[in-house]
């Protein structure tokens, strides 16, 4: 029930959060997506979840334009929070419960991956103003992934060890 | 469903990685990067860990046989699934089981022990335990295995002995050498009475003080120890009555197969001979028998008896004399008092053992009037009422099954009844 709620308050957060940029999405699109987000809990090993999740992306680049606001760091860990609740929420049949040593374990690894958040979060302030370079975002995002890859297996080896 | 296929949290994060960083770049939306970024990540990091091989997937039961209300363990092993880290077993729900966790489904990291399911059959029979769905996942779930279906086992789940006991010695002991005191003299401990002294007594068996009253030598005659054969009838013609499982509310079968275990051990462990005689859709029979194991072969076929009629044709028990017959019955089927009444009159000593539940109730089919229902009902405790009053004229007991000493009366007044000589019809 908690990470079914979770899934809920996560993708409903990470929509709202435009909000305190100045950018508060309308009523009409607040319960529309509000009633997506419930289905999304309800069926977590659904698709409906990724949609949730691509409509959030959608309505921050509509509402934003070039804008970084930090409460994108917010959305962002609201996100993921939302996508590791659907996850472990998916592990099994509905009434399943999920042990605590697997939630721990998935809390160490969410909080891992949002480290690239604050990165990229720096980077793009950074970046906003200079001239059109696409190249650039591509070529971060994949010395993060490339970065993450290798703590995540550094990590992984010591625990063999 | 087998092998790996990916999860829906691997698509989630490619979509949501690939989507965001194309948004971003198309739209020039550098905050969309920032909310991209992880699931990048993430998706990277699932693909990464792509498994290599199949594992395989076996699940066992400690026990395969087991009495009702005792538990067993359903183990998982995992061959060849270093790929996996996390494992979810989701198993079904047959009646008369109960599990832990309740629901049968229960996952947890590899790392730390496959998860084990505590199963407890609670009621007799034969039952399948162990069916279960089983799916893996692979480290940060970009890869799921199955579920596949594990097939479960079947297991014997053997009646609870009921509480019993009894002190009564049975009526016509007829065998070797057993604890039931016989009528006919023999090297025993129980006196029998004292005569005078024949060519090939035993020198220790001279009783002096009376030889020396008499003047002439008298030896002391004991009763010999025999065993006996005690034939279990068991009426599974139908089961009346709700059975909740052991420690619940009892069906008529429930009480006659616990009640048929109990009295076999109860004579088993005294020595004597103990049959058995299903009368049922199965017909299940066993011989006459002593010892550990052939008790432990009537409590299989007690395990396994199948409830229904018994077919067309006589119903012969092939009663052999000085056996004592109990019959474990409802006593609502025609054929059951009749076969107890004509062995009564043969002579043989029978005992009925009432084992209807106070409050059982018809099962009424689908459509039919329950006011009728319940008048039939009615009309047949009648005629039982009256089958069970003509028994007891002709000298057949019959008790209601209520645990230690059910027994003990009745086996008392039968074993004083066959010290009296009688007339029997043949």
């Amino acid at each position: 029930m908690i990470l079914r709620a979770t899934v809920f308050v996560g993708l409903l957060v990470a929509l709202l959060m435009t909000g305190p940029a100045g950018h508060w999405p309308p009523w009409w699109l607040v319960l529309a997506f509000a009633g997506l987000a419930a289905v999304a809990a309800a069926v977590p090993d659904s698709p409906v979840v990724a949609g949730a999740g691509l409509l959030v992306l959608v309505w921050w680049s509509v509402s934003l334009g070039d804008g970084v606001p930090a409460s994108v760091l917010v959305a962002a860990v609201a996100l993921v929070a939302a996508h590791v609740a659907a996850l472990l929420a998916s592990y099994g049949p509905r009434e399943m419960p999920v042990d605590r040593a697997t939630v721990l374990l998935w809390a160490r690894r969410a909080g891992l991956v949002l480290l690239t958040v604050p990165g990229a979060w720096l980077a793009a302030r950074a970046l906003r103003g200079e001239p059109e370079q696409p190249g650039i975002w591509v070529l971060g995002v994949a010395v993060a992934c490339v970065a993450t890859i290798a703590g995540t297996a550094a990590i992984e080896v010591r625990r063999t060890e | 469903m087998t092998g790996w296929r990916p999860t829906s949290a691997l698509g989630r994060a490619l979509v949501l990685g690939a989507v965001g960083v194309a948004l971003a770049l198309v739209a020039g939306d550098p905050a969309v990067v920032v909310l991209a970024a992880p699931f990048v990540v993430l998706a990277a990091v699932m693909l990464v860990h792509r498994p290599t091989r199949e594992p395989r997937i076996d699940a066992r039961l400690d026990h395969v046989a087991l009495q009702e209300g005792l538990g067993t363990t359903s183990r998982l092993t995992l061959d060849g699934a270093e790929d996996a880290e996390y494992v979810t077993r989701a198993a079904g729900r047959p009646p008369y089981v109960a599990q832990r966790p309740h629901d049968g489904r229960v996952g947890g990291l590899v790392a730390h022990g496959v998860p084990a399911i505590e199963i407890s059959p609670r009621r007799w029979g034969r039952r399948m335990l162990g069916e279960e769905n089983v799916a893996l996942y692979t480290r940060w779930a970009g890869f799921r295995f199955g579920p596949v279906v594990r097939g479960g086992q079947p297991v014997r789940v053997l009646p609870t002995t009921a509480p019993y006991d009894s002190r009564a010695e049975v009526p016509q002991p007829l065998g070797l050498v057993g604890r039931n005191r016989s009528r006919r003299t023999g090297s025993g401990t129980e006196l029998a009475g004292i005569r005078p002294f024949l060519a090939g007594d035993r020198l220790r068996r001279i009783n002096w003080r009376v030889s020396l009253r008499t003047g002439n030598l008298h030896v002391v005659t004991t009763r010999a120890e025999e065993d006996t054969g005690v034939l279990l009838v068991v009426d599974a013609l139908a089961d009346h009555g709700v059975s909740g499982g052991v420690g619940g509310a009892a069906s008529s079968m429930d009480l006659t197969v616990r009640a048929a275990a109990a009295i076999a051990e109860h004579h088993v462990r005294a020595g004597d001979r103990v049959a058995l005689r299903v009368v049922g859709r199965g017909r299940e029979q066993v011989g006459y028998g002593a010892g550990a194991r052939h008790l432990r072969r009537i409590q299989d076929r007690l395990a396994a008896v199948r409830v229904g009629e018994a077919g067309e044709g006589t119903l012969h028990l092939g009663v052999t004399g000085g056996a004592v017959v109990v019959v474990l019955s409802p006593m609502l089927a025609e054929s059951i008092g009749t076969v107890a009444a004509s062995l009564t009159k043969r002579g043989v000593a029978v005992l009925v053992v009432d084992t209807l539940p106070p409050d059982a109730e018809p099962a009424v089919a689908e459509g039919a009037d329950p006011a009728l229902a319940a008048l039939a009902w009615r009309m047949r405790r009648v005629e039982r009422s009256v089958v069970l009053d003509r028994l007891a004229a002709l000298g057949c007991p019959v008790v209601a099954w209520r645990g230690p000493g059910t027994l003990d009366d009745v086996m008392h007044r039968l074993a004083r009844r066959a010290q009296v000589p009688r007339v029997v019809t043949r």
